[in-house]
């Protein structure tokens, strides 16, 4: 089924952008840097918001001319793409999504998509939700990482995940008497842990992430 | 494809030579002129890739250079602007990359690796040592004469020689060298577990554009190389790796988990790596040392890991199965076949058996010498995704056991199964076992390319 892999959603969205030649610096410009100002990781807004696995903005001027025996040709518009994959399996995850992203990052939302064509703003979450559904394309296929787990419940397995392999590491050989004393009250420590933050698990996180740099044609 | 002109390859690119002495020259060329004189006198002696029906020879000469060494020949800018960029930048460079941070950052490397001087390698082999020295001795003299090169430093490495015999054990006890990769092309008695896996099961010989430039590779495609063609031809690339061995470190961790886990000390160090120290695969014969399997090449090095996808026998992440996975990825392995390095090298510093008093501040380690047609593709690749990051072994971000960066943070899960000799276990706040002290990106020219470059005769058009 297009847009739906599991219980993920993978939306695609392209807003053209505004062509006003009065414009200074130009309203393509203007997104651009804004997306630069944005944090990633736990500060990112898409983390503030509920629901997002992953997600990327990109400004997309147009295509690009390779030359001969390529024929020249141009996009209508300048557009804002947004690609995200979130927790949704139908339609109606879909809108609580977007109804979500309106309600807790509004101001993020209006200063990106405010230089858009016919944007309507995130006050009005209904306005918002058709605007966002009238620039969607379909998305054929797409990849998840994970598409059976919601991002709590990745979040907490990964917290999981670690705490169990560090109380392992520590607790090999031990005596079975303690050890079941201490892992009945390991469980219910980590049980009344809350659920980390989104973008808190992965680069540089808890002293352990990944630290190499990427990049180039090496992947 | 036709057999390759083994008269114009270099000898250490066809085959390794299997002599336990070696020299590792450092030259610094100060005039342009001078040092083309220099390979001018020195070409007659490069050992090729040719057979010896005569017998093996007292020594071998071998010669590479990195992208400052080409640009102390004058050769033409246009040339040298063509080579791949991670060449023309060198391994210090490149070393956020390669996760040649930490312990293992420049800074700590050794002097000559860090000062950026180094313009060529030569690499001496010795039958004895008698020969190496006489051979060293040979080139220190004619250095002298000629002016052709300053000598800014060497480095010695042998095998183990126990009871006059040697072996080819490194300092944590390892028997290592099994295999490398067969190409198309190569004279060379072949074993099954040393080319590319098919999907009948069986193994054959990798593209050999993996290896040497100008020849198509597993893609089809010829590897980038520099201008004009024939300067690149029947060349390769080399990454020079010194790495130094913490071995009171391996030892005591060892020791220490060995008591922990239930299969003891000898079963960890085998899960370590995939095999058992005498060289027997974990794959081939979970329980035991088995020295049939070792001496049989029909056995050595044919196996997979599909059948094994727990790591019940061989762990996930062992070593040897990170940086040559077969068919533990799936699709039949089809997707490291671009991955692949031929390997070279020979400990260097003094062994200590088992028992004697060491320390890490030893000078003692591996040299380790990849050669690869595409250095960013195939040795970069391994280093960063394979050795310093787990993510395609289904490793997360655990690094390689032996070589990973860890600095006391690292993790290493050995899979198990119900029964007492083979239980899980967690290695846990590994330290680093190994430490980079330096090294950097060559190019190994072909017979005729050493002839143009002495000659001057380089023409990118």
């Amino acid at each position: 089924m297009p847009n739906v892999n599991g219980s993920v959603y993978g939306l695609t969205i392209l807003s053209p952008i505004i062509d006003d030649e009065k414009a200074t610096p130009s309203h393509d410009l203007q997104i651009r840097a804004y997306l630069a100002t944005l944090p990633t990781g736990e500060e990112s807004p898409f983390a503030q918001a509920a629901g997002t696995h992953l997600c990327r903005l990109v400004v997309m001027d147009d295509v690009v001319y390779v030359g001969m025996p390529a024929c020249e040709e141009h996009l209508k518009s300048k557009y804002l793409i947004f690609e995200s994959n979130l927790d949704a399996a139908n339609d109606a995850g879909l809108e609580s999504y977007l109804r979500g992203l309106a309600g807790t990052i509004s101001q993020h939302l209006d200063a990106i998509w405010g230089h858009c064509v016919g944007y309507p703003g995130a006050g009005n979450a209904d306005a918002f939700v058709r605007y966002m559904k009238a620039c969607q394309l379909e998305t054929t296929f797409f990849f998840a990482a994970v598409n059976d787990k919601t991002v709590p419940e990745t979040l907490r397995a990964l917290q999981t995940q670690r705490a169990v392999t560090d109380f392992i590491a520590n607790h090999q050989g031990m005596e079975p008497a303690r050890l079941q004393a201490e892992f009945v009250e390991f469980a219910a420590r980590l049980k009344a842990e809350p659920t980390p933050p989104a973008g808190s698990i992965g680069e540089g996180s808890w002293g352990r992430g990944r630290t190499i740099k990427t990049g180039g044609h090496n992947e | 494809m036709s057999k390759l002109n083994e008269t114009d390859i270099q000898g250490f690119v066809l085959r390794g030579y299997n002599f336990h002495y070696a020299r590792y020259l450092f030259l610094h060329f100060e005039d342009a002129a001078r040092a083309r004189k220099l390979i001018e006198w020195l070409l007659p002696s490069i050992t090729t890739g040719q057979r010896w029906d005569g017998g093996k020879p007292q020594s071998t000469t071998n010669i590479a250079f990195t992208h400052r060494g080409l640009a102390a020949f004058e050769l033409p800018a246009a040339t040298l602007i063509s080579f791949p960029v991670e060449f023309q930048q060198g391994m210090k460079d490149r070393a956020d990359i390669l996760g040649d941070t930490g312990l293992n950052a420049p800074e700590h490397w050794d002097a000559i690796w860090r000062e950026g001087k180094v313009h060529a390698w030569l690499g001496i082999n010795g039958l004895t040592a008698a020969g190496l020295d006489a051979r060293c001795a040979e080139i220190e003299a004619l250095l002298e004469e000629t002016k052709g090169a300053v000598l800014l430093g060497s480095q010695d490495a042998a095998s183990q020689i126990v009871n006059g015999t040697a072996n080819t054990k490194e300092h944590f006890g390892y028997t290592d060298g099994f295999g490398n990769p067969d190409y198309l092309g190569f004279e060379r008695s072949t074993q099954p577990g040393q080319g590319k896996l098919m999907p009948d099961g069986s193994w054959q010989k990798l593209a050999t554009g993996e290896l040497l430039l100008g020849y198509a590779d597993e893609a089809g495609e010829l590897p980038v190389a520099p201008v004009p063609h024939i300067l690149a031809s029947n060349g390769t690339f080399m990454a020079y790796r010194k790495m130094h061995q913490n071995l009171a470190t391996f030892r005591a961790y060892l020791e220490e988990h060995g008591k922990l886990y239930g299969g003891g000390k000898e079963k960890l160090a085998a899960k370590f790596i995939g095999r058992w120290r005498d060289g027997t695969p974990l794959e081939l014969s979970p329980d035991r040392e088995d020295q049939s399997i070792v001496l049989d090449p029909q056995r050595s090095t044919n196996f997979t890991y599909g059948a094994d996808g727990d790591g019940t026998k061989c762990p996930v992440g062992a070593h040897m199965r990170r940086v040559h996975p077969r068919d533990a990825f799936g699709f039949n392995g089809k997707l490291i076949d671009r991955r692949r390095i031929t390997r070279r090298g020979l400990p260097y510093g003094p062994f200590a058996a088992e028992g004697d008093a060491v320390s890490d501040t030893d000078d003692r380690g591996i040299i380790f010498m990849a050669l690869n047609a595409s250095l960013s593709r195939q040795f970069e690749f391994v280093q960063q995704q394979w050795i310093e990051y787990g993510n395609d072994a289904h490793q997360g971000n655990d690094k390689d056991m032996l070589m990973g960066n860890h600095g006391g943070h690292g993790k290493f899960v050995v899979q198990g199964d119900r029964s007492a000799a083979n239980p899980p276990y967690v290695c846990a706040h590994l330290p680093s076992f190994v430490e980079l002290k330096g090294g950097d990106y060559f190019f190994l020219p072909s017979i005729t390319a050493l002839g143009m470059i002495a000659m001057n005769l380089v023409d990118p058009r």
